[in-house]
């Protein structure tokens, strides 16, 4: 694999990871990060969205009016959105998820990650490294998504993906719950993640 | 190609907008059965946890096909009354080709302009009989069911859900299970008013007919409490007569 893709991949994931670098994509981590079950349906509706939306953009991108380029990537977007929310609805596993999600998938939409790498990258790059540019920041913006949701149900309801791990004894702790905790697991994650890459550190 | 031009711009946009209606268009279609099945499920699951047939949990575990089996087999016989109280329609409960009335929003616009209304009854073999209740929350729409003991005024077991109340507050009318347990045993006070009472320290009072209301959650009750009281005065002739057969 060249140099140039592999970098499209990774830097996503690690250091330009859209949470904890750019700071994108907060509101949906606070909300569908409760449950592990929430958050792997979300972070995987939003890797289908980011990458398959960018496929479509940088397969149009010559075509696409330069003025009205917002409107037509929005019109994009919102397809996919609408698209995967009506088949988690179809599906009998699903169903339940994504009445629990409720708005979150319609507002992927409003995912500042997903316009922003239609705007920075596929607009400018071929199909083939526009999609992988996709799936890879939706796979960095999921990988954060399970990091918060795994401590949120551990420490908020003693389970992990629905079936008890800690003794029943657990005390439930409240606050976890709350969507404040997100904010705070957030911030511990970008110290550690910037305590690690001495190139994020601001001088 | 001049992709900057007006008409360019124009027809290129129009493209786009109908090939995406179309694409969606094709897939609601496609998807329909499969998303209504879903939803009767659904609306099946909360009807028996209401009416005690086996916990909540349990029947979300329970595979939609084992759902209908499972209606299919503890259903005595479900109806649709008119404002009257009087029968007006008798609804399928063969596994097949079960029948519900599980749009509530067009039978509450009913209720409230005193227009023709076909409201469900349904009857377990139990004995309890589940009624289904509905009205605005603070974001959207609340609704449940509601099972009575055979004495049709003592509640057996109750089942809220919601479209969009706030996670952790207005939604624990549907996430807490002690929520859903308050209702047991509760009598609806017929015949007098209010007919429920689900209002801040309305337990202080000893009254059988009153549960408190959520903290945090003022809207959200009010508006629950609103749904109770005006579809169980819809269904006050009906439950309170003696059987009609």
């Amino acid at each position: 694999m060249d140099k140039k893709l592999k970098e499209t991949i990774l830097n996503p994931i690690l250091k330009g990871n859209p949470i904890t670098v750019l700071i994108l994509g907060i509101c949906s981590s606070l909300a569908v990060t409760v449950q592990l079950k929430g958050a792997l349906v979300m972070a995987l509706s939003v890797i289908i969205v980011t990458g398959l939306s960018s496929l479509i953009c940088s397969l149009l991108r010559n075509s696409i009016p330069m003025r009205v380029r917002i409107i037509v990537q929005l019109v994009v977007v919102a397809m996919m959105v609408i698209l995967v929310d009506q088949i988690l609805k179809a599906g009998e596993g699903t169903y339940a998820i994504d009445k629990q999600l409720s708005v979150y998938i319609g507002l992927i939409i409003t995912n500042c990650i997903v316009m922003g790498r239609i705007e920075a990258f596929a607009l400018g790059n071929k199909p083939i490294p526009s999609l992988l540019d996709g799936l890879a920041n939706g796979v960095g913006y999921g990988l954060i998504l399970i990091i918060v949701a795994f401590f949120r149900e551990l420490l908020g309801s003693g389970t992990l993906f629905g079936l008890r791990v800690l003794p029943a004894g657990y005390v439930p702790n409240n606050l976890v719950i709350l969507p404040p905790f997100a904010l705070i697991l957030l911030g511990c994650i970008i110290w550690v993640h910037r305590a690690f890459d001495k190139d994020l550190q601001e001088k | 190609m001049n992709t900057n031009s007006n008409v360019y711009t124009v027809v290129y946009t129009t493209f786009v907008v109908v090939a995406v209606a179309a694409v969606l268009a094709l897939t609601a279609t496609k998807l329909r059965p499969a998303q209504d099945a879903n939803a009767k499920a659904e609306t099946l699951r909360q009807m028996m946890s209401a009416a005690q047939i086996k916990p909540t949990d349990e029947l979300y575990a329970t595979r939609n096909a084992d759902i209908l089996q499972l209606y299919a087999d503890h259903i005595a016989e479900a109806y649709t009354i008119g404002l009257d109280g009087r029968r007006n329609g008798t609804l399928s409960t063969e596994k097949a080709r079960i029948e519900l009335v599980d749009k509530l929003k067009p039978q509450d616009k009913a209720i409230k302009d005193g227009t023709e209304a076909t409201l469900p009854v349904y009857v377990f073999n139990n004995g309890v009989t589940v009624i289904p209740v509905y009205g605005a929350g603070l974001w959207g729409p609340v609704w449940g069911y509601v099972a009575f003991q055979p004495d049709r005024r003592t509640i057996a077991g109750v089942y809220f859900d919601h479209e969009s109340e706030t996670p952790g507050l207005g939604a624990k009318i549907k996430d807490e299970a002690w929520f859903r347990e308050k209702f047991i045993g509760k009598t609806v006070g017929f015949g007098s008013a209010p007919l429920f009472n689900l209002a801040k320290n309305a337990e202080a009072g000893g009254s059988p007919n009153a549960v408190d209301a959520i903290t945090g959650a003022t809207m959200t009750s009010k508006g629950l409490g609103d749904a109770l009281n005006v579809w169980f005065k819809a269904y006050e002739n009906h439950l309170t007569a003696t059987e009609e057969e």
